[in-house]
């Protein structure tokens, strides 16, 4: 699987270049992809590149923290309550029907131009996901595993950590994975919309001096750190899917 | 003591309700051990789930006369319902640890009922790398732990062995003497009800209802000798005979 990812990734590259090479085209089009690392080594010994990548990661970070922490609570509360699910529905499908490139300037009115705003698009991004994730799996708890909590007397508490939370760590994860695409792609346009550091901002200040290389050379960074970001939950996913599953 | 009078129950299905237990009047002394056979869909599972208070009843009463007992009735699945997360180890020790026994007391009680039970040498495995007949016997072994005054078990030796089974009904019968328990039995096998009970219910269907009940005599230690008393095999024959009439 990884062997023939990494072939697959030989070739494309291969035929860039070779196709860079053989039609000549001009740099400000493709540039050839020796161009392009040369100017991602040039970005990180002078512009402090690894500065602008710990920076994105930041705010990926606390923002899907906060969505993840905010979608299991808001879960919890719903479940426990319908009629909080049934107030609060309005708001986060206004939210979460909104495109975010439309909330993003809002954002940045309200918050500057610092990560704040990133953090809370991202944040926003990833709740809706965790929370769906979360409730249905407290919804659809074997019946006969209540069968058995009821039986033992188990108190609402017991209930809780002994059955209803494991049920819903598989539907919770899986959530969670899908999340982490909307989050990198939220931080992003945060970034793209008004920021002075981030990979974004690097991005959009490439694109305003026509430099090509860059502009390609920082979506293959922010590609690779959303992969990498996938990959760990859809890792996770896959232990919970084993462990706490049924079957 | 269980008591039940004009106890019944219907679902309600879409275009009518189906009368599952037509009002049964019936009392079963503390300390009886009552093996329950009938055909499939005569309501055993229904009369069980009523005494344990899983289902409400739709008319009548159910009255358990068990003191104090927190918990007053132990139940078996009939698909055994273990958590799939826990280890067989924390599946039976699971009623022990939310009733807040001590560590050490419940350590020495489900070393023997892993004993008892024969899953020595699973005690880590997960739920799922059990065979069928292993999940009922630690199913079993977890209904015993906290011993409780009431024991009902639908169709417990279902997917067991034929060996293991008789191994287990000598087991359960032992524990029976040794407790006096009220244990609640359901089983496809007249032989087993027979070789088990101290009394016999025999349920027919549609509407299910109480056919008959049979007081069973055989004297008690009961084993090999048993199985070769005419009267055991009379009992059976007249079960065996109750059953087709109930086809
Ligand atoms: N939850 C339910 N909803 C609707 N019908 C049910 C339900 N549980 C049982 N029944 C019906 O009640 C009748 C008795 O079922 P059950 O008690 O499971 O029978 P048994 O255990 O003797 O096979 C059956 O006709 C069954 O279809
Ligand atoms: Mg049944």
């Amino acid at each position: 699987m990884l062997k023939r990812g990494i072939a697959g990734l030989v070739l494309i590259v291969a035929l860039w270049g070779g196709g860079v090479f053989l039609f000549n085209v001009p740099d400000y089009l493709l540039p050839s992809p020796a161009a392009v690392m040369a100017r991602m080594a040039f970005l990180y010994e002078n512009a402090n590149l690894l500065g602008h990548v710990y920076v994105t990661v930041m705010e990926i970070f606390w923002g899907f923290l906060l969505g993840f922490l905010a979608g299991i609570l808001a879960a919890l509360l719903f479940a426990r309550f319908p009629v909080s699910e049934r107030m609060s529905t309005p708001l986060i499908l206004l939210l979460q029907t909104a495109p975010k490139i439309a909330i993003a300037p809002l954002l940045l009115l309200w918050l500057g131009l610092g990560p704040a705003p990133k953090i809370v698009l991202v944040a926003i991004v990833t709740f809706f996901p965790v929370m769906t994730g979360m409730l249905s799996g407290l919804r659809f708890v074997n019946k006969s595993y209540l069968d058995l909590a009821r039986v033992l007397k188990l108190s609402p508490l017991q209930r809780f950590l002994h059955i209803e939370l494991p049920s819903a760590l598989p539907t919770l994860f899986a959530g969670a994975t899908v999340a982490t695409t909307l989050a990198m792609t939220a931080a992003v346009i945060g970034e793209l919309m008004g920021a002075n550091e981030g990979v974004g901002y690097l991005l959009s200040s490439g694109q305003e001096n026509a430099d090509t290389a860059t502009v390609i050379g920082m979506v293959l960074l922010l590609s690779l750190m959303g992969w990498s970001f996938y990959e760990l939950f859809e890792a996770l996913r896959r232990r919970m899917e084993a462990r706490f599953a049924e079957g | 003591m269980i008591t039940t009078s004009g106890l019944t129950k219907s679902f309600d299905l879409e275009g009518g309700s189906i009368l599952a237990l037509a009002p049964l009047d019936h009392r079963i002394e503390k300390g009886s051990f009552v093996s329950i056979v009938g055909p499939s869909g005569c309501g055993k599972s229904t009369f069980l789930r009523l005494i344990a208070g899983l289902e409400d009843a739709s008319g009548g009463t159910v009255k358990l006369d068990t003191g104090s007992a927190k918990r007053p009735v132990g139940f078996v699945f009939q698909d055994a319902v273990l958590l799939p997360w826990k280890t067989v180890r924390d599946n039976i020790r699971f009623p022990l640890d939310t009733a807040g026994v001590r560590r050490d007391e419940g350590n020495r009680i489900v070393g023997e009922l892993i004993d008892l039970v024969g899953l020595t040498g699973f005690e880590d495995a997960l739920p799922k790398q059990l065979s069928g007949g292993m999940r009922q016997r630690a199913a079993i072994a977890r209904a015993l732990s906290d011993d409780p005054p009431i024991l009902l078990m639908d169709e417990p030796f279902s997917a067991v062995d034929l060996l293991t089974r008789e191994t287990l009904n000598d087991e359960l019968l032992r524990i029976w003497q040794r407790t006096g328990k009220t244990i609640l039995l359901v089983t496809h096998s007249v032989e087993e009800a027979a070789y088990l009970g101290s009394e016999v219910m025999v349920m027919s269907p549609r509407p299910g209802r109480l056919k008959k009940t049979y007081t069973v005599d055989l004297p008690h230690p009961r084993g090999e000798a048993t199985k070769l008393d005419p009267a055991y095999h009379q009992l059976v024959a007249e079960l065996r005979q109750d059953m087709r009439e109930t086809e």
